[in-house]
């Protein structure tokens, strides 16, 4: 029996239905058919509910056996876990016992712990930014010129002080942007719908087996 | 013709054709006539990002970037990273390189763990596998990148290889990439994040070239020749692009109607 479940034909034969379900209604007024891909997308919903414990038990595999072994930095791991664990206990959706998201503890690690690492995660991308555009902003060839002086217009343009003075500088950035940039990006956009349609096709067929196991060889 | 949705029978018909041109070069590659595919640098150079990263005694990172298998833009991005992964494992295993695959999303995590243990299990080192280095970091976006830069700046990969959906961490972990030392592949088709990628890392596939990584990478032939049914999309989406301008620019707004039907 469970040779039978790891055939590589039902993952493939899984992909071709869900996919069938979903695009089918988008184009075909079918009741049946919507009502079947709205089960269908009830029941991923589920899955991707049962798979948070999947997360849940890599986390706990990893870091247990780091504070088991004592490995470096091994406290922090600690950490991972009883906050994962107080997070996990005090957010249970039981508002009659105070627990929830309005329970005190989990609002106040979730604004005072979670919410400021997040936007000091988010703020390092600047500093990010000065290093890559360091290296970006050397003219080494002629492409690297023009990304140096496309760069330094936009730059520019952002400044106030400087398009008071000079606004041809706000128009030269505007075109830049609208124009070069728009065509250059509409035209990325496109061969990527094209690629994901054909990526597409090839998973409806059965022959794109990349993502799953072994490329379907076993 | 209720049958059909309003608004939706040009895409439609655009669709078919895109299809219908794929499956046509697919069966006509099994019939042997496969055609040419230009190379592509970005993933030419992952056998020797590997290879260098073998050398340097450093371990290989191989990340399908941050988004679920369930979006309709994001999700054809994690499947095409998770055909890189598979080739990234398979090689890893060849050429003797420590892999690790951090991971985002929970529902993808087994996804993964399965593509790199099976590829354990079919070089007949099944016990070999181990499912710590393809650690669920979190569901956070902030919260993996900051994991995923911390095991960079610990185990300092001698290859970075990121292909899939990215979005503000792109630039946090390939400028970390950078700093360590690694050589990195990334790929991306979220328009906003190739410029940091372009910047940062040795090879970048832009846009749709993630998507044929996986085929280009496998070399089988359905594969190789689907890539020419796309170009036909491509040559329609020109065609109708350059109509388009034509007759917008001459007051007739006979396209924008067809695209409505």
């Amino acid at each position: 029996m469970s040779d039978v479940l790891r055939r590589i034909e039902i993952p493939i034969a899984l992909t071709i239905i869900a996919t069938l379900l979903q695009v089918i209604p988008y184009y075909f007024e079918i009741p049946a058919l919507e009502s079947a891909a709205n089960t269908a997308s009830n029941g991923v919903l589920l899955i991707v509910a049962c798979a948070t414990f999947v997360g849940v038990i890599s986390i706990i595999q990893v870091h247990g056996k780091r504070i088991q072994r004592q490995s470096e930095g091994w406290y922090y791991s600690l950490l991972v876990i009883g906050l994962s664990v107080i997070m996990a206990l005090t957010g249970l959706p039981f508002p009659e016992a105070g627990l929830g998201v309005n329970n005190s503890i989990y609002n106040w690690l979730f604004i005072n712990v979670q919410t400021p690492l997040g936007g000091t995660m988010y703020s390092i991308i600047a500093f990010f930014i000065t290093s890559a555009a360091f290296r970006a902003f050397r003219a080494r060839n002629l492409e690297a010129s023009i990304i140096l002086v496309a760069g330094t217009i936009m730059v520019m343009g952002n400044a106030p002080l400087l398009t008071n003075y000079f606004p041809f500088i706000a128009d030269v950035s505007l075109w830049i942007r609208s124009v070069p940039n728009l065509a250059t990006m509409r035209g990325v956009m496109i061969g990527g719908a094209l690629g994901s349609i054909a990526l597409a096709v090839r998973t409806l067929m059965g022959i794109e087996r990349g993502y799953l196991r072994g490329g379907g060889e076993e | 013709m209720a049958f059909l949705i309003a608004g939706r029978i040009f895409g439609l018909l655009c669709l078919l054709v895109i299809m219908a041109s794929v499956a046509y070069y697919i069966k006509q590659a099994q019939g042997g006539t496969v055609p040419k595919v230009r190379r592509i640098p970005g993933i030419d150079a992952i056998d020797e990002a590997m290879g260098r990263a073998v050398e340097m005694g450093r371990p290989v990172f191989c990340s399908h970037g941050i988004a679920n298998l369930r979006a309709a833009t994001s999700g054809p991005q994690t499947l095409a990273g998770l055909s890189v992964l598979s080739y990234v494992a398979k090689q890893s295993l060849a050429v003797g390189a420590e892999l690790y695959v951090p991971v985002r999303q929970p529902e993808v995590w087994p996804v993964a763990a399965d593509i790199v243990e099976t590829e354990f299990k079919l070089a007949g080192r099944g016990d070999e596998f181990d499912p710590d280095k393809i650690p669920f970091l979190s569901t956070q976006q902030f919260g993996f990148s900051s994991n995923y830069m911390g095991m960079m700046m610990r185990e300092r990969p001698g290859a970075n290889i990121m292909i899939g959906a990215y979005w503000a961490e792109s630039l946090q972990l390939a400028e970390t990439g950078s700093r360590i030392g690694a050589m990195q592949i990334t790929g991306t088709a979220n328009s906003s994040q190739i410029p940091f990628f372009l910047v940062v890392s040795d090879y970048c596939l832009i846009g749709e070239e993630i998507y044929s990584a996986g085929a280009y990478l496998t070399n089988d032939a359905p594969l190789i020749a689907s890539l020419a049914g796309q170009d036909v999309g491509r040559i329609i989406a020109v065609i109708l692009g350059l109509l388009g301008a034509l007759t917008v620019t001459f007051g007739s707004n006979i396209l924008l109607d067809l695209f409505a039907m």
